[in-house]
């Protein structure tokens, strides 16, 4: 973060007030300072160190897995492959994304770049980009990874390698909606509580599905308007999860791909908003 | 030497001495244990297999392939624990209770995970028909495309002797696009010749050259092997009935067949026995015109 502070002042100090860039390029020059360091600040804290586990692990699915799998090697390369990349991400996800906003505080570095004309919103979705753009050099490295795995096993190309991508780009898609949902709740509660939240939000936005049959399965219509809205209000993970599709070589519809990023899109909007609105009314002064 | 290097060093020894005697000592614990008889005790599963994909969250892949595993260990298993050469498809007396369990989940999680109601297909008719029927039933509904499912329900009902039915289900099979023109075949040769040798041969190569699996692609084998070999001693008995002709009584010993085995290239070992698909000689019944297989050297199934 002093980086970041180093970066903003350099802006301000180089040119007077009214040509500096801060100004000139406005509010996504200021996002894409705070994304950059954010970016690196992760990498400063080992984030991408996971890759190594992921590639280990890969490595030795690659080799042993043949053994005991009855000849569904690349399938199951495929499954622990994906599944690794999700739930890394999501931890990822999690774990830095809950700190983004914490750190700040606790270090009282967000005194000093509330000083400078950074806005509340900017500040968040700065962060926000920052994290998702660990979480894309995170996918991307993962999915080359398994693409190679599958290389590997298969002694050459795999028609495999060409359908996992899109799979790769649903979990990307997952990953960040959960980071924005991290975020919010990061922005008015401890690490630790929205830790738990935002777990519990990946458990349920996994569950959408059932809560929808819930909600036409009640009697009482009370309940059933409940757990309706409680389908609408929280995120359709379900629909991200195109892992084991991917290893049966079947490829997500362009159309759904497109509604589903859309969704995404727009979800995150919200929930970026949402925390904005209550990052606001905390007091940094 | 510093104090600081000092403390280095001796907690350094304190973690490696310390493993050293943790893996010791669970050794030791793991003597203690008392042991426990396989075959007896069978753990429940601890999910259904509907719950089991409630719970996945997104990693029903994943976790299909971890019961997919779990159920060729589990057979693995009883078969290295059991005696003698059990075939696959005959793993009736190993007390293969938690196979159904283990299988209906991964393929719950995973519907379109075709190999493990291929794997059902061949190994649950001996242990429970009707889990087999339903399992590759359930296969064929969640997957209506996949051919090489009739093909393993087609083999069930051919196992039970309802040929009629196993016909039907293969001229099913026949019909879904990119199904091999065998499968056409199948169907007229069950109606026609359902219980016979070449009928079981067919089925077994196909069952050899389409499965992916180890242990199928072995049963299959076995079978093959044991189809040749009834053909190779009804050849040999055809061979003695005409001996018998010539000389008025059955060979005492091969020596005395081995000319006509040379001119008609059948492979011989040393003594001039001829060799099973195994490789393994045949044994000879002197003086009464019978063969049978070698018990103790022989690869190929005895039934």
């Amino acid at each position: 973060m002093e980086e970041q502070l180093r970066t903003l002042d350099a802006a301000q100090a180089t040119t007077p007030y009214a040509e500096s860039k801060v100004v000139r390029y406005g509010s996504l020059w200021r996002i894409s300072a705070i994304a950059r360091n954010a970016f690196r600040e992760a990498l400063r804290d080992r984030v991408l160190y996971n890759l190594v586990l992921f590639v280990l692990l890969l490595t030795a699915a690659a080799i042993f897995i043949g053994e005991l799998s009855g000849g569904q090697e690349r399938k199951i390369i495929v499954d622990l492959g994906l599944s690794a990349m999700l739930l890394f991400g999501v931890f990822i996800a999690i774990f830095v994304g809950v700190g983004l906003v914490y750190k700040e505080i606790e270090r009282r570095t967000i005194y000093a770049i509330f000083s400078k004309p950074v806005g509340r919103g900017e500040f968040l979705v700065g962060k926000y980009l920052g994290l998702c753009f660990t979480l894309l050099v995170n996918v991307v490295v993962m999915g080359v990874g398994v693409s190679l795995a599958l290389m590997y096993v298969s002694r050459g190309w795999d028609p495999l390698i060409t359908t996992i991508w899109p799979a790769v780009l649903m979990i990307y898609m997952q990953l960040m909606l959960l980071t924005a949902v991290a975020l919010l709740f990061s922005s008015f509660s401890s690490p630790a509580l929205s830790a738990l939240l935002t777990f519990m939000i990946f458990i349920v936005g996994h569950f959408s599905a059932d809560l929808k049959v819930l909600a036409v399965s009640l009697g009482s219509a009370s309940a059933r308007w409940f757990f309706t809205a409680l389908y609408y209000l929280l995120p359709n993970l379900a629909n991200y999860s195109f892992i084991t599709p991917a290893a049966h070589g079947r490829t997500p519809a362009a159309g759904f791909v497109f509604a589903n990023a859309l969704y995404a899109v727009v979800y995150i909007a919200v929930i970026l908003a949402a925390a904005t609105l209550i990052f606001s009314r905390r007091n940094f002064k | 030497m510093n104090n600081e290097r000092l403390k280095s060093i001796t907690l350094g020894l304190v973690v490696l001495v310390g493993m050293a005697s943790a893996a010791l000592l669970v050794r030791w614990a793991d003597t203690l244990h008392p042991p426990v008889d396989p075959n007896a005790i069978d753990e429940r599963l601890y999910v259904n297999d509907k719950t089991a994909r409630r719970m996945s969250l997104g990693f029903n892949g994943l976790a299909a392939d971890w019961y997919w595993m779990r159920s060729l260990q589990y057979v693995g298993k009883k078969l290295l624990n059991s005696t003698g050469d059990i075939s696959l498809d005959d793993l009736s007396g190993l007390n293969m209770n938690l196979l159904v369990p283990l299988l209906d989940t991964a393929t719950t999680l995973d519907p379109e995970f075709i190999e493990p109601y291929q794997y059902a297909a061949v190994v649950l008719p001996a242990i429970d028909v009707q889990h087999a029927i339903r399992l590759t039933e359930k296969g064929i509904s969640a997957n209506p495309e996949a051919w090489r499912l009739y093909h393993h329900l087609g083999y069930i009902y051919w196992r039970q002797g309802e040929f009629q039915k196993a016909s039907e289900i293969y001229g099913q099979g026949a019909q879904i696009a990119g199904a091999p023109f065998w499968m056409e075949g199948m169907k007229a040769k069950l109606l026609s010749e359902g219980g016979s040798r070449s009928t079981a041969r067919e089925i077994y190569t196909r069952m050899y050259e389409q499965s992916n699996e180890e242990q199928t692609r072995e049963m299959a084998r076995k079978h093959l092997m044991h189809l040749d070999s009834l053909d190779q001693r009804d050849a040999l008995r055809k061979l003695f009935a005409t001996y018998k002709a010539r000389s008025g009584k059955c060979p005492d010993s091969w020596r005395e067949l081995e000319p006509v085995f040379r001119s008609v290239r059948i492979p011989m070992n040393q003594a001039g026995a001829p060799l099973d698909p195994s490789g393994a000689p045949y044994i000879l019944q002197a003086g009464a015109c019978e063969v049978e297989l070698d018990p103790k050297q022989t690869k190929v199934p005895l039934k």
